[in-house]
């Protein structure tokens, strides 16, 4: 009987003592990320953790949401997030107030960043441009979308003092333009398609007619990243690996998106989220590298964007100086995942 | 019921802003335990005074931004007032009204002026229609409330004395209802005009161009602390110079109510 | 103070009347701007149409969430907020009302700060608290904090004379004084104060869940504004109203008790 229970005893503790290692080995370092809703940018961070492949990486997110680039930027301050997604424009104002590093390329939204006028009046003014001057022009100042409207302004000759622009949200955009209080106003994809779905609004000029390049941002606070380069290398491989899911898997990647956007409160057409994918292109690995690099002490493309998107900020009067691009975009992290064989691989699985 | 302002030692004012202000300097430039990016320093707060009273910020100068404020609170205060304390007064005058009024008042009253904003916009658009009606929402509860109590705090003998004298329903209003409510009358203003500088930030959020709420709506938006207080500190001074002076008012409308 | 009324007092059945008939006023007037097509009816949707669509948010979910599970999460941080406003600013009210000092260094404070909307203090919820619940609190707080401090401050400040020089002369402590003259005849004043402070704390609810983007009832309207849907706005606008007349009739009922108590 003695011998029985001993016997059991050990057992017991063995089971403990290999289920404690166990647990060890897959103990997951935490990581806080964040993002904003209903975007075509955000989902990769939502399918990979639906599919598990921060802990095949060994990293546990914590996730947060903002529902705007500002409030996301500022709370970076607090140390409340490690490692992000945003729109170009409020990662450099990240990088200036708050030595934010922009660590990679989210996906290029010029053609989702758009001016758009209300079904009455968007032909007239596609046929006379000139005929925008003297308008009341709604956007939301400091975003990529602002970025977008102004380039479209420059493009056609018009003046920011030739028209009156008032700046507010999303949702009171929305607001404005449904009920024809305002005619022109400046929107990001979705908002963009649900202004065409539900109101009949036609967007008369993106970033990509104006010729100006808006990309969306990878970032990662500047204390974090010297602390734990690894985890920051780990982020990017998942994100990338997420990427080429996505576009490899077109009927799930519309199904998940389906989710994902519900889950912000926003509600658009199939043919709308597909038109997300062709066109908004996302970069691999290989071709981050080659957008980021700098040759021989030159700038890269990379640069090139975000230094034009910076002198936009200081014409608005964001802040006194523009930020040198060589000081906040690194490809250090990407570098360290095209380094690392297992991570190398990792990111380019398309499964 | 309300008592009239007692005085206090001016010193108390004087240490506390003084102790503070020291503590600011401190705790920003000195030692830097609070970072400039989380809150701004003296200079900078300074710098951006400068900035927004000369070489002008979000649009416009300071003096642009507080005369289109100050009209703004104007409107809406004179809206709240007109339809307000009438309304008060009718509900405290007549059981029978108040009964009819009242499920609609307290139905509307919790409902928060933010939240007015998506049905402002789409009925009365981007311009100061839109933004008075927020902040006459929030102006007109106290206008009401206090009006009300004004006219059920009279002192019962006299309206029987009046009834008594067979004064007719108009001229009791007049002369006895309506003076006999005004100091509560004037706290009720004193809290609308209160909430009308509380609300105005919310008002100017729907397309302002010029204005201390679109000053501190931009200041956000750039993430500029130093701006924010600049802003704050403005309505703060705004507000306070408004109250002075309805406060002068008061004393000139109701010079039997002294200290 | 005497309540007394001009014309005389209503039997509960006239009351009743009345009331209902102004209700019915309320919905007949919303019902006849909304089919008279003076606003496009996206804009204006009647009574019926916002109530199924209340009704659809509390069975369906919208941004992730039921109304009810919103209004929950709301609550949360109205209650957080409120109860940090009334734990401090209560205490904080008699003390100032006891110690001529303390109010005049404190008072001046309140003055300047009474004008700053609780929204203005939003960007700086998200500098330092970043995504915690300290965000929404802090704006909360903001708005909760005057009235539970003036209140307080103005019950002790004006208790009878004679029932502190009483405790005086028996030799009672400052604490003892505090907690055992003021605090008791401060009562009524303390909860006027606590109704108006709960009133503005969730008032200020919707501003503070500007910073917030997954959960609350400030949350789904502002995400219905952005789907060109009226009758979610409405739905909000009306969880927020009822909500917010709860915690008010609550209060109420608790300072009816609390002055038939001292037989006032």
């Amino acid at each position: 009987m003695r011998r029985a229970i001993a016997a059991i005893a050990s057992a017991v503790t063995l089971g403990l003592a290999a289920a404690g290692v166990a647990a060890q080995s897959q103990q997951l370092t935490e990581i806080k990320i964040s993002y904003q809703p209903a975007l075509y940018w955000a989902l990769p961070f939502y399918v990979a953790e639906e599919k598990g492949w921060y802990a095949e990486l060994g990293l546990k997110p914590a996730f947060s949401t903002f529902p705007a680039g500002v409030p996301q930027i500022a709370a970076s301050a607090s140390k409340s997030w490690d490692v992000g997604g945003a729109g170009s424009v409020p990662a450099t104002l990240g990088a200036v107030r708050y030595s934010l590093l922009t660590i990679g390329i989210t996906n290029d939204e010029s053609y989702g960043n758009a001016l758009l006028a209300t079904a009455k009046t968007a032909d007239g003014f596609v046929k006379n441009p000139a005929s925008i001057k003297g308008q009341t022009i709604v956007l939301t100042a400091n975003s990529t979308g602002d970025y977008a409207v102004q380039s479209c302004l420059t493009k056609w000759g018009i003046r920011k003092s030739d028209v009156t622009i008032k700046s507010m949200g999303q949702a009171e955009i929305i607001s404005a333009m449904s009920s024809g209080n305002a005619d022109l106003g400046g929107l990001w994809a979705p908002n963009t398609y649900t202004m065409e779905e539900k109101t009949g609004a036609k967007q008369i000029c993106s970033g990509q007619d104006a010729g100006a390049a808006v990309p969306g941002a990878l970032m990662a606070r500047a204390e974090y990243a010297k602390e734990q380069p690894q985890n920051v290398a780990k982020f990017l491989a998942v994100y990338l690996r997420a990427w080429k899911w996505l576009n490899a898997h077109q009927p799930e990647a519309i199904a998940m998106m389906k989710k994902f956007y519900e889950q912000g409160g926003v509600t658009i057409s199939e043919a709308s989220m597909k038109k997300e994918f062709t066109t908004r292109p996302t970069y691999d690995l290989a071709q981050q590298l080659k957008i980021m690099n700098r040759p021989a002490g030159g700038a890269s493309e990379v640069d090139g964007w975000f230094t034009k998107i910076g002198a936009f900020m200081q014409a608005n009067g964001t802040f006194p100086e523009s930020p040198a691009a060589y000081k906040f975009i690194t490809d250090e992290y990407m570098k360290m995942v095209d380094a690392d064989p297992k991570l190398k691989a990792f990111a380019n699985r398309a499964d | 019921m309300t008592r009239s302002h007692e005085r206090r030692p001016v010193w108390g004012g004087v240490v506390t802003f003084v102790v503070l202000a020291v503590a600011w300097y401190m705790l920003t430039t000195l030692t830097n335990t609070i970072g400039s990016g989380r809150f701004s320093s003296p200079a900078e707060t300074w710098d951006a005074l400068r900035q927004i009273a000369f070489a002008g910020y979000a649009d416009a100068r300071l003096a642009e931004h507080i005369l289109h404020s100050v009209k703004l609170v104007l409107l809406g205060f004179a809206a709240a007032a007109i339809v307000g304390v009438p309304l008060g007064l009718a509900m405290g005058a007549s059981r029978g009204f108040e009964a009819f009024l009242n499920p609609t008042f307290l139905l509307i009253r919790p409902i928060p002026p933010l939240a007015w904003i998506p049905l402002a916009i789409v009925w009365l658009g981007l311009g100061d229609a839109a933004k008075v009606l927020i902040i006459w929402f929030a102006a007109f509860v106290p206008a009401v409330i206090n009006s009300y109590s004004g006219v059920r705090s009279i002192e019962p003998y006299l309206i029987e004395a009046a009834r008594m004298l067979g004064v007719p329903r108009a001229m009791l209003m007049r002369e006895v209802l309506i003076p006999g409510a005004l100091p509560m009358i004037f706290t009720g203003l004193r809290l609308s005009l209160q909430a009308c500088w509380t609300t105005l930030v919310a008002g100017e959020l729907i397309g302002a161009i010029a204005g201390l709420g679109h000053v501190l709506y931009q200041a956000s938006l750039d993430i500029f602390p130093a701006m924010i207080v600049v802003g704050m500190g403005s309505v703060a001074v705004t507000a306070a110079v408004m109250t002075v002076g309805l406060s002068w008012i008061e004393r000139r409308a109701i010079p039997w109510r002294q200290a | 103070m005497t309540a007394f009324a001009i014309t005389r007092e209503l039997s509960w059945q006239r009351r009743f009347v009345l009331s209902v008939a102004g209700i019915a006023a309320f919905f007949g007037v919303w019902w006849a701007a909304a089919a008279s097509g003076l606003v496009a009816p996206q804009f204006l949707p009647t009574p019926l149409a916002v109530l199924e669509k209340f009704v659809a948010l509390t069975q369906t979910t919208f941004v992730g969430y039921t109304l009810q599970q919103h209004l929950a999460s709301s609550f949360g941080r109205f209650a957080l907020g409120f109860g940090l406003a009334a734990a401090i600013g209560v205490p904080l009210g008699l003390l100032m009302g006891w110690f001529r000092g303390l109010d005049a260094i404190v008072s001046p404070l309140f003055d300047a700060l009474r004008f700053v909307a609780p929204i203005a203090w939003v960007p700086f919820a998200a500098l330092w608290f970043g995504t915690g619940i300290g965000g929404p609190v802090l704006v909360i707080f903001s708005g909760s904090f005057p009235p539970c401090v003036i209140n307080a401050y103005r019950g002790a400040r004006y208790v009878e004379p004679r029932f502190v020089e009483a405790a005086q002369t028996l030799g009672a402590s400052h604490w003892r004084i505090i907690t055992e003259v003021l605090l008791p005849a401060s009562v009524p004043s303390i909860v006027a104060g606590l109704r108006v402070s709960a009133g503005l704390g969730w008032q200020s609810l919707v501003g503070a869940e500007l910073i917030v983007a997954s959960s609350g009832i400030g949350y789904l309207l502002v995400r219905g504004q952005a789907n060109i849907s009226t009758a979610i706005v409405m739905s909000g606008m009306i969880a927020i109203g009822i909500v917010g007349f709860a915690i008010d009739a609550l209060l109420r009922r608790m300072e009816r008790y609390i002055s038939r108590r001292r037989g006032l």
